[in-house]
């Protein structure tokens, strides 16, 4: 059982009557004051109106971010600054900031992983010299995500050397003039590359923006359950929408939930949904056209362990969402099931596939038996007028196993203590070799989600040495990992915590054969600061 | 460095690391999203990648760092931040059970 019902206990930023289903579904006051109005009610006391139209409030007016960034902005204020603000005021505060200072869909689009708590992933591409400035305690995409003034950069910088005045003692500081670097040349490229004003910006802003309301195809993945399709109702309310999901896993186990959105920044999808009885938080982004959004679900209490999502919304016409599962091996039969919407007319998989049997047919949803005789390759499965490119892919040899994440970080937790452990999900994704018939090259076809079996070993000679596969964790069938117990462990060296190096493998049958995957875990120690955004 | 002999493990990891650059590189490969490692020693890795330069158990010197503010990211800093955390908790290799975390994530 994957989802659970923890409820983790949270530093009160306003009181302890803030809980989140209330916040969420509550509807917004009838007199809710403008955002302007909130700034100068509640944060004047610290920043000051500059008589400057187009940039009113000191600091505050020099910054745009997503709505998590407002939110920890927010957050800080309340913690660090003894900001007081009511749980309405700041619901519509972090909307007005995030509408009228966000970011565009193409400025957030690379750092999406973070905004989705997607996190276990090596980050590429960071400019060396923010990465050992920035990235080596926040990930990348936590600055990477948000836009400001030069000037306001470097009170970035300034805040950074009076809230934690050793700064200049660590490593990458110490050993310079960390300082001058800071300020005088990291902020300055930081200006550069995320600024204040950009034309992204300055386009999105004054663009209309789609109504989302209506009904929504939804596929997604819940670990430990699996795939699951499903419809979502959106229904417009005060604050955004009120939500209504049935839909139902691959096993054919039923899921049901209701729960509230709200949309910020145009495009910015925050649900949050109670899904058989497990809190539920969606973050996706929604097209320009209102047609589709794509993004994330995980748990409220444990934000590690989730599943993509997409949805699709109906307007009336024929569509193949997708076909899962998303393969089929050469000469084999088995069971392909076809979703989307409006599913009418002739089913074809794709040239060489013959369906042997149609077993079940919904408007929404065709289940078949289909045997493949084909060549290797994609297939681009149609329902009347409706296909769905490279839906599908026949092979014949399954070449390689990837194991996704490829670097995953998992923390040490329990045991009768405050912090829980953060734990882990793995899939499979099989690959056929591609037309140059090599393993690992550019052409491999990817084929899909596989089922795996699931184990570890030690990652190096350090960890076998120390055992590390006995202590740090173990793996379940659904390929959840769950890491070790809290605490010193007598039982190791120097009473070492249950911590480790691991490599996860994932055993993939392919006929007789079995292809084996790798991916690479670190368990390590909690992390007792959780923010927003990492 | 030439003339001197690495005696244990740790002083023979940093023999290895020929030069910052070279350390920085595995940082740069090894390190996942939230991690801090180049801290030395880093909160979840140390600079080599690995576990072996780490603080073991963390909680033996836990404030010997947190009161210096060496990882705010991951540990609160009681120099400045959080001056509370961890009261009441004198020895945290006996009592680590009390430490709660900031949950700054609140709606």
């Amino acid at each position: 059982m994957a989802l659970t019902k923890q409820n983790k206990k949270r530093v009160p930023l306003v009181g302890p009557a803030l809980a989140l289903v209330a916040v969420l579904a509550a509807p917004a006051m009838a007199a809710q004051p403008d955002g302007e109005t909130i700034i100068r009610n509640n944060c004047l006391a610290c920043h000051s109106e500059t008589g400057d139209k187009a940039a009113p409030f000191s600091r505050i007016s020099e910054q745009r971010k997503t709505p998590e960034g407002w939110r920890m902005t927010i957050n800080r204020m309340q913690a660090l600054r003894g900001a007081k603000i009511s749980p309405e005021d700041k619901r519509a505060l972090i909307q007005y900031l995030a509408d009228n200072q966000g970011l565009a869909p193409t400025e957030a689009e690379p750092y999406r992983y973070l905004l989705e708590q997607d996190t276990n992933r090596v980050e590429e591409g960071i400019d060396e010299g923010l990465g050992q400035m920035c990235a080596r305690c926040h990930s990348g995409a936590r600055f990477s995500l948000q836009r400001r003034s030069e000037d306001e950069w470097k009170r970035l910088v300034d805040f950074h050397m009076g809230q934690f005045p050793t700064i200049e003692f660590h490593s990458l500081a110490r050993d310079r003039a960390w300082y001058d670097i800071a300020k005088n040349e990291t902020a300055v490229e930081l200006g550069k590359n995320f600024p204040l004003i950009t034309p992204q910006w300055n386009s999105w802003k004054t663009a209309p923006k789609a109504d989302l309301t209506g009904r929504w195809r939804v596929l997604g993945f819940v670990p430990g359950k699996g795939q699951f399709d499903a419809w979502m109702n959106a229904a417009k309310s005060e604050s955004g929408y009120q939500l209504q999901l049935e839909g139902q896993y691959a096993d054919g186990s039923k899921l049901s939930g209701s729960g509230n959105a709200r949309v910020y920044t145009g495009y910015e999808w925050r649900a949050a949904l109670t899904i058989d009885g497990v809190k539920m938080r969606q973050v996706m982004a929604a097209d320009a056209k209102g047609g589709e959004m794509a993004g994330r679900m995980f748990p409220a209490a444990e934000r590690a362990i989730g599943g993509e999502l997409r949805a699709v919304r109906d307007q009336g016409e024929a569509e193949v969402i997708a076909v899962m599962p998303s393969l089929l091996r050469q000469g084999e039969s088995a069971e392909l099931t076809i979703l989307g919407q409006h599913l009418e007319g002739d089913v074809s998989l794709g040239e060489g596939i013959e369906i042997e049997k149609v077993l079940e047919r919904d408007d929404d949803s065709i289940r078949v038996l289909a045997r493949a005789t084909g060549s290797e390759g994609a297939r681009s499965p149609s329902v009347g007028s409706a296909s769905l490119e490279g839906g599908l892919s026949v092979y014949q040899t399954l070449a390689r196993v990837e194991v996704v994440p490829a670097n995953a970080l998992t923390r040490i937790g329990g045991n009768g203590g405050e912090m829980e452990k953060v734990r882990a999900v793995y899939r499979a994704v099989g690959y056929s070799a591609g037309a140059d018939g090599k393993a690992g090259t550019e052409d491999d076809l990817r084929l899909g989600y596989m089922p795996a079996t699931w184990s570890i070993k030690p990652a190096d000679e350090v960890a076998a040495h120390d055992k590390d596969e006995d202590f740090a964790g173990s793996i379940d069938a659904h390929g959840i990992f769950t890491p070790g117990d809290a605490g010193p462990n007598p039982a190791r060296k120097m009473s070492a915590n249950n911590v480790g190096r691991l490599t996860v493998i994932a055993s993939v049958n392919d006929g007789d054969a079995q292809v084996r995957g790798e991916g690479s875990m670190l368990v390590s120690v909690p992390d007792f600061v959780r923010r927003v955004l990492d | 460095m030439k003339h001197l002999k690495s005696l244990n493990k740790k002083a023979h990891l940093i023999n290895q690391a020929v030069s910052p650059e070279d350390v920085e590189d595995v940082v740069a490969m090894q390190t996942v999203v939230g991690c801090t490692a180049t801290t030395d020693p880093g909160w979840e890795l140390d600079p080599f990648g690995g576990l072996g330069s780490l603080c073991q158990p963390m909680e033996s010197d836990l404030y010997g760092c947190a009161d210096a503010c060496w990882w705010p990211a991951q540990v609160p800093d009681t120099m400045n931040s959080y001056p509370d955390w961890g009261e009441g908790v004198a020895k945290a290799d006996k009592d680590w059970r009390k430490l709660d975390g900031i949950f700054e994530d609140g709606e």
